[in-house]
């Protein structure tokens, strides 16, 4: 039979040589090297979502390769978790990585201030009108206290 | 036409280059911080979202120009109608998530809570005209966020359940009537010239939705690297070109096949005025053909503003509410029909 032999600078040269030397000699065939390639991307590719399942957001828990598999993050900590995955991606589709549009000027919270006071005096004016004055009391000082936040 | 007919502004047609823009649209997309986003949050937390996001529509004045729809309020059949008038999307509608929403009294502005992104709003005008829906929205979010905090990231912009709307979060959009373009055309060459800087083409109820009646969305698909502004200035640029476009393609067709033009604008006033039965694919295809007319000065009989609130009236479940009836199929085609022939006939 003839094979063909590659040597380490890349030079091919062809010899005759009988299957059993060929064997002996260490020659593989082009087809179990094929099959062979195919394993180890196979394996490769394991190994990548292996390390995907085990990228997980600290604050929601999602793993990366959730994300991958439904394509939403969990929580806006995600983009902390899987910063460096997610830069080549966002690239990807915006063509930019870097924001520059509006600002969120960090937010005051008031909302929930506000409403925990507005649920507190509805509250009062329900005990006031129940007559429950012990009940009325104990709300009050909690308005003055939730006011004073 | 009923006293329960009324639509919303932004179809008054009244607003800048009218006889070819619809609508303009522009929707920011905002989530609250610390709290997990809609679809990995638990149900206490979509209550807490919910309501922090009707406080601050209540705190700023929103509510008392407009109502707040709680999750029992948006069963069928009221999701379909609010789709219908594009003030919830599909996926919004069909969430099993708690939801809520807002809808301003003249449903320019509505805000979704809990769709794929807790906050998703949006504000809707007359023809194109960005400055008006721009400047709404950002009042709208500024005024949001004196009450909450919002996630936000310096490096990343707004944060959203899904990285194709980081950034600005916003997705400004453009709806077009392009009857000319289609009929010499030239739509596959002006919607990919769109395609190829950036820009989406869809149809008249957004993503996977048919192009149905010659209605076309433009809008842009990148939300990071561009200021808000930048992004709108692009849609606006190429929504001009297609405006001079479409007209040119109109003015040919007048010069050089007036009698075609006029036969189809003709035919299809002549099937809404007689028909005993329509179907709302069918309605859509002639109340566009009648728009064309109109936008053409070939019939005086209706106005823009008269045809673009058909259009909506016609839906199915819009054509129930107004009749305040719920309807079989063959029903409604009847119904639709006898409401298209006496809108037509007696105004």
């Amino acid at each position: 039979m003839k094979v063909s032999q590659l040597d380490k600078d890349g030079k091919v040269t062809e010899i005759s040589i009988c299957a059993e030397c060929a064997r002996a000699r260490g020659f593989t065939e082009v087809e179990k090297l094929k099959a062979n390639v195919a394993e180890i991307i196979t394996e490769l590719k394991n190994r990548i979502d292996e390390g995907d399942s085990r990228l997980i957001c600290r604050t929601c828990g999602l793993s990366y390769a959730e994300f991958k598999k439904q394509g939403r993050l969990g929580c806006a900590d995600c983009y902390v978790s899987f910063h460096d995955q997610l830069v080549p991606l966002i690239r990807r589709i915006h063509d930019a990585v870097q924001h520059v549009g509006r600002t969120a000027s960090g937010g005051r919270k008031q909302a929930q201030q506000k409403m925990n006071v507005a649920k507190l005096r509805e509250a009062l004016s329900g005990a006031i009108q129940d007559e429950d004055y012990e009940k009325a009391a104990a709300l009050r000082d909690q308005l003055r206290r939730t006011e004073e936040e | 036409m009923s006293p329960n007919a009324a639509v919303g502004k932004w179809l008054a047609a009244n607003g800048p280059e009218a006889d070819v823009v619809l609508s303009t649209r522009v929707r920011l997309a905002r989530n609250v911080a610390e709290v997990p986003f809609t679809h990995r949050a638990t149900e206490t937390d979509h209550e807490r979202t919910i309501e922090v996001a009707r406080w601050a529509l209540a705190d700023s004045g929103y509510l008392d120009s407009g109502k707040f729809l709680s999750n029992e309020e948006l069963a069928e059949p009221q999701g379909q109608y609010l789709i219908e008038r594009h003030l919830a999307s599909p996926d919004f509608v069909a969430s099993k998530a708690k939801r809520g929403l807002y809808v301003s009294n003249d449903e320019t502005t509505s805000l979704m809570v809990n769709e794929e992104d807790h906050l998703r709003f949006q504000v809707m005008a007359s023809g194109l005209d960005f400055p008006e829906a721009f400047t709404a929205a950002a009042a709208l979010d500024e005024k949001l966020e004196r009450q909450l905090q919002y996630a936000f990231s310096g490096e990343f912009g707004f944060l959203t359940a899904c990285p194709t709307n980081l950034g600005t979060g916003m997705r400004a959009s453009v709806l077009a009537h392009l009857p000319a373009l289609v009929i010499t055309r030239e739509i596959e060459k002006v919607l990919r010239g769109a395609m190829h800087i950036g820009l989406a083409v869809r149809g008249l109820y957004g993503e996977g939705s048919e192009t149905k009646g010659n209605f076309f969305q433009i809008s842009n698909q990148k939300t990071v690297g561009q200021t808000e502004w930048e992004i709108i200035e692009t849609i606006a640029d190429i929504s001009r070109q297609v405006i001079t476009y479409e007209r040119k393609a109109r003015e040919y067709l007048m010069k050089k096949l007036r009698v075609e033009v006029e036969d189809k604008v003709f035919r299809s006033l002549g099937l809404l005025k007689g028909a005993r039965v329509l179907s709302s694919d069918e309605a859509i295809n002639l109340i566009a053909g009648l728009r064309l007319g109109v936008a053409l000065g070939i019939i005086n009989e209706v106005n823009l503003e008269q045809v673009t609130r058909l259009m909506i009236l016609v839906r199915p479940a819009n054509l129930q509410a107004m009749l305040g009836e719920k309807l079989s199929a063959a029903e409604r085609d009847e119904r639709r029909a006898t409401f298209v022939r006496e809108t037509l006939v007696h105004q």
